[in-house]
């Protein structure tokens, strides 16, 4: 009797101990955050995100900026994997080519979060605003002020993912007008590395061949937005309905002021928090598909069963900048500089 | 008399290598002084020091009897010196008047280049040492060897240099064009011009030099009248550093 | 062909290139129904043709001294960068002073910078392209830096103008008068260079050739003139022209300048001697140091001029601009006849340069090409310009 007693003591200690080294072992554990170019504007506001909630997780947060290269992902992600990265937050450089690092982490036991930019392999977690989503909000906001008339289409980057899925969103709402013949596209450009730049010099063409006949401009993000409008001015067509994405300060006065329509707010501290958070659950041996809030969704290009979190981006027009003011996002002075009192919007009387 | 440039003492070392080593030598008016020996003596070390290229370690250069300390080409040029250097220093992509007075131009009232100027004086200077060359707007890279030399001793002669230091410049000529340069050089001798001449060529060297000086390993071997030797006892001295047997003897 | 060219004073090499954008302009002109030569297309062109051609004039002198910058798109984000900040951050966008100085400390930016890569290249002897290579990451973070990532928005309006939108043009009548002034002094100048060889016996030039010179530089000024005139300006109530754009101005001033250096003053011998033979330089004495320090410095300030035109007319800072920017000053100024091995190099060959990879650009957007073919088009034509190059001196060295 003493003997099997001494059994179970023993075995239950085990098991109670176990438990206990296996939740010490979840704490204090590396997340590696690998950035595809951190040089953009807004990824500074998600890496605070992210890192305050790694931290309140009680983990470590180490990160690499691959400077626009792919050859250099991939060895940062090596790195990070060497560096003993229990979980991988990756911001895609390019969706095919991170790939390989992706199956490199697999093999290593180490969960990928895809971070805002689809990576089509089914054993990540995708955490993202719905681009899909944005890009509906940005041709529904155009297509209230002008239903009918000329469009052009300022795209993304041709290699990012997200501006085909962007661009997908934009003409689910529209075909049907542009089916009808209530819209007519007249121009349609990619943005090399999404340059405002390019955005202006390709704008300006687009005016010259329609010859300023252009009635709505769907502009992919705000800093291509600039762009258009920039082109805009130039030739005194200011108020030509303008899209966004991204809420930059910029771009947010230029709502105030009525020279660009619509930008969407993702904001990106709540995307960083989810993924810093899903991040702690994913080191701790969660699957995907258990991340509270994930869905199964297939409409990925290679149709591919991949887990994703979907997080709701928030259209500011001219009505709802109070939104961005009120959530800390910008100020009133920085959303309002520069607007007439005459003709200001709600938010900045 | 004065002679026209006295090099005493002279010493030069770079890193642990003494490329000049206490050379005595001197140069008068309206001679030329033979400057000779094998690659890698000294010969060309001294001439970069004489011509203000590289500065001495001790010793002293007199030019008329004025001590000089050279910093650069420019302070050689102002004593009088000017040198034709083994290269030519010439720039191949500029035409022979921008060769001519490259870092010397000629300027208008308002400052801008006076290119018809400096064309016009160096067709004068050019055509006296040469009267075939007529084509002054052609770049240096398009002239036969013997073009090149002639706006390399114009440059020299143009600045009323007394004083010339002539680097092999029979080195990579045909017979006809040597013998254009060996006139020129018994030419500006008989002007009172004082010659110093690097070459290996010992007939060019006993038809022009009045003395030679043999250098060996960065030192003097010896000067020698050059009436006095003949071409082996010449040839003794640069290979084996020998002094000439006829002034032994004598 | 090419001897009666070289009598006549025309450089074959230069007139080839012109005749070569001459066949584009012609062959877009077809292929978009005419909209390419428009008035207003024209306009884009030039003021989109000034950022490119304005660094490339720089990039010429360096290239001819055996010299390289990569430096420069990086330092066109980084002074922009600065010139915004300056306005958004510091002394405002009313008035007069918060732009001009912010355009002062843009350009002594760039040619501080200048002075820190060329001391490392003139007294250390570390080769340029290792030095300007540093500079191109270093100048990308530090524009990042300036205002943590951020687009710094809205800028002056005067400052504006300096991009060539709205009110950035010089307006018909001051187009006309600079035409017109243009002209004269080339008269001026021709009489004056063919009297001060005549004054030394030396060869003319044929009169005609002096003549049909000037008839085809005078010709195209006043037409470039009269083709931006004929640009309704969207700004103005009354539909007059909006003339000579701002940028364009600047070009203008610039390549004058930088062509009459290049041509008539010693430091511009002194450059092309270097390139030529830098021992031979050495050895006359040139202040070789200085001069490569120099040049440096006039290719820091000039970019920083690019950034000013960028940013005036992107109506904001960011520090994405001039992106690719080095690659495409770098064949702007090959294709129009710099050798990299040094010693040669054209001004005005290089704006034509520009201008061409600027005209394939602008023309092909026109006909909805999209931007992956677009850079394979430019780079064929820039290996074509580069083979025809080679054949040519091949020929002239026979």
């Amino acid at each position: 009797m003493k003997q099997s007693k001494r059994v179970v003591l023993g075995a239950v200690l085990t098991a109670v101990l176990g438990g206990i080294c296996t939740g010490a072992a979840a704490k204090g554990d590396i997340v590696g955050v690998s950035w595809s170019n951190f040089q953009e504007e807004r990824w500074k506001r998600d890496e605070a995100a992210i890192k305050a909630a790694v931290e309140a997780e009680g983990d470590r947060y180490v990160s690499a900026d691959a400077q626009g290269s792919n050859e250099k992902q991939r060895a940062d992600i090596d790195a990070l994997l060497t560096k003993g990265a229990k979980v991988l937050i990756v911001l895609a450089q390019d969706a095919q080519a991170v790939l390989p690092a992706v199956n490199a982490a697999r093999q290593a036991g180490v969960p990928v979060i895809a971070y805002d930019r689809l990576i089509q392999d089914p054993s990540v977690l995708y955490v993202t605003f719905d681009n899909t989503e944005v890009g509906r909000i940005q041709a529904r906001a155009v297509f209230a002020v002008k239903p009918r008339g000329n469009y052009v289409f300022i795209k993304g980057s041709p290699t990012d993912s997200n501006a085909d899925m962007l661009h997908a969103g934009q003409v689910e709402v529209l075909q049907p007008a542009i089916a009808s013949g209530a819209i007519k596209v007249v121009g349609e450009q990619y943005t090399d590395n999404w340059s405002p730049e390019v955005a202006q010099r390709n704008m300006e063409q687009l005016l010259t061949k329609n010859g300023n006949k252009v009635d709505a401009v769907v502009a992919s993000n705000d800093g291509t937005a600039g762009g258009v409008v920039a082109a805009l001015k130039a030739q005194n067509l200011v108020g030509v309905p303008v899209s966004g994405q991204d809420a930059d300060l910029a771009a947010l006065n230029r709502v105030a002021r009525g020279e660009q329509t619509v930008t969407v707010w993702k904001d990106s501290r709540t995307l960083g928090a989810a993924a810093g958070h899903y991040a702690a659950m994913l080191a701790a041996h969660t699957k995907p598909a258990a991340i509270p809030g994930a869905v199964i969704w297939k409409d990925g290009s290679k149709k591919l069963p991949i887990a994703v979190v979907f997080l709701k981006p928030e259209a500011i027009t001219r009505d709802k900048l109070k939104l961005v003011i009120d959530g800390g996002w910008a100020t009133k002075a920085q959303v309002c500089a520069g607007v007439a009192a005459a003709s200001a919007p709600p938010a900045c009387k | 008399m004065n002679a026209l440039v006295q090099v005493r003492g002279v010493c030069k070392h770079f890193g642990g290598i003494q490329a000049v080593d206490n050379v005595d030598c001197e140069l008068h008016e309206g001679e030329v002084v033979g400057l000779l020996g094998h690659n890698g003596a000294g010969k060309s070390t001294l001439i970069k020091l004489l011509s203000g290229v590289y500065p001495i370690d001790s010793g002293e250069i007199l030019v008329r009897g004025a001590s000089h300390r050279f910093e650069s080409p420019r302070d050689a040029r102002a004593a009088g010196i000017e040198t034709i250097h083994q290269t030519l220093a010439l720039a191949e992509n500029l035409d022979a008047p921008s060769n001519l007075f490259l870092g010397r131009e000629l300027r208008t009232r308002l400052g801008l280049l006076d290119t018809d100027r400096m064309e016009h004086e160096a067709r004068q200077v050019i055509q006296r040492l040469n009267p075939n060359f007529t084509d002054f707007k052609k770049p240096v890279s398009a002239m036969s060897g013997g073009q090149r030399q002639t706006v390399a001793i114009a440059r020299a002669l143009y600045f009323n240099a007394r004083i010339l230091i002539m680097d092999e410049p029979c080195a990579a000529l045909g017979p006809a064009e040597t013998r254009m340069v060996l006139d020129t050089i018994l030419r500006l001798k008989s002007e009172g011009i004082g010659i110093f001449l690097i070459s290996h060529d010992m007939p060019d060297v006993f038809e022009v030099c009045d003395r030679a000086t043999v250098m060996k390993n960065g030192a003097v071997v010896d000067t020698v009248k050059i009436a006095d030797v003949t071409p082996e006892d010449v040839l003794g001295m640069i290979i084996l550093g020998q002094k000439p047997k006829s002034k032994e003897a004598a | 062909m090419r001897s009666i060219l070289d009598k006549a004073g025309f450089d074959a090499r230069f007139s080839a290139l012109v005749l070569a954008l001459a066949a584009i302009w012609v062959a877009l002109a077809v292929a978009t129904d005419g909209v390419f030569l428009s008035p207003r297309n024209l306009y884009n062109l030039s003021i989109q043709t000034c950022v490119t051609a304005i660094m490339a004039c720089g990039m010429v002198y360096l290239i001819v001294a055996r010299q390289i910058d990569l430096s420069v798109g990086s330092l066109m984000a980084f002074t922009g960068m600065l010139i915004a900040w300056t306005q958004t951050n510091w002394l405002g966008i009313d008035g007069n002073v918060g732009w001009l100085v912010s355009i002062a400390i843009g350009i002594g930016a760039g040619v501080l910078v200048g002075v820190f890569q060329g001391w490392w290249v003139a007294y250390r002897g570390v080769p340029a392209f290792v030095v300007t290579l540093a500079g191109y990451l270093m100048y990308r973070g530090a524009a990042f830096l300036v205002a943590d990532g951020q687009t710094l928005a809205p800028l002056s309006d005067n400052f504006q103008r300096l991009g060539g939108g709205l009110q950035g043009s010089l307006g018909p009548v001051w187009s006309w008068l600079l035409g017109a002034a243009g002209v004269a002094a080339l008269v001026v100048q021709t009489v004056a260079a063919r009297r001060s060889r005549a004054r030394y016996g030396a060869r003319l030039a044929p009169l005609w050739a002096d003549a049909l010179k000037l008839v085809l530089i005078g010709g195209a000024l006043l037409a470039f003139v009269g083709v931006v005139c004929a640009y309704p300006d969207p700004a103005s109530e009354d539909g007059g022209g909006k003339g000579l754009g701002l940028p364009v101005l600047m070009l203008l001033v610039i390549a004058l300048w930088l062509d009459l250096v290049a041509r008539r003053t010693r430091f511009g011998r002194h450059v092309w001697a270097f390139g030529g033979n830098p021992e031979a330089a050495l050895l006359s004495g040139l202040p070789t140091k200085r001069l490569l320090l120099q040049l440096f410095m006039l290719m820091g300030a000039l970019s920083a001029i690019a950034a000013m035109i960028t940013t005036a007319r992107l109506g904001s800072g960011t520090h994405s601009i001039g992106q690719m920017a080095e690659l495409y000053v770098i064949a702007a100024t090959v294709i129009g006849g710099t050798s990299l091995s040094g010693g040669t190099g054209s001004i005005a060959g290089a704006i034509v340069g520009a201008l061409l990879i600027q005209t394939l650009d602008n023309g092909m957007v026109l006909l909805d090409v999209s931007s992956a073919k677009r850079q394979i088009f430019i780079g064929m034509i820039l290996i074509a310009a580069v083979w025809f190059d080679s054949l040519y001196t091949r020929g002239a060295k026979r």
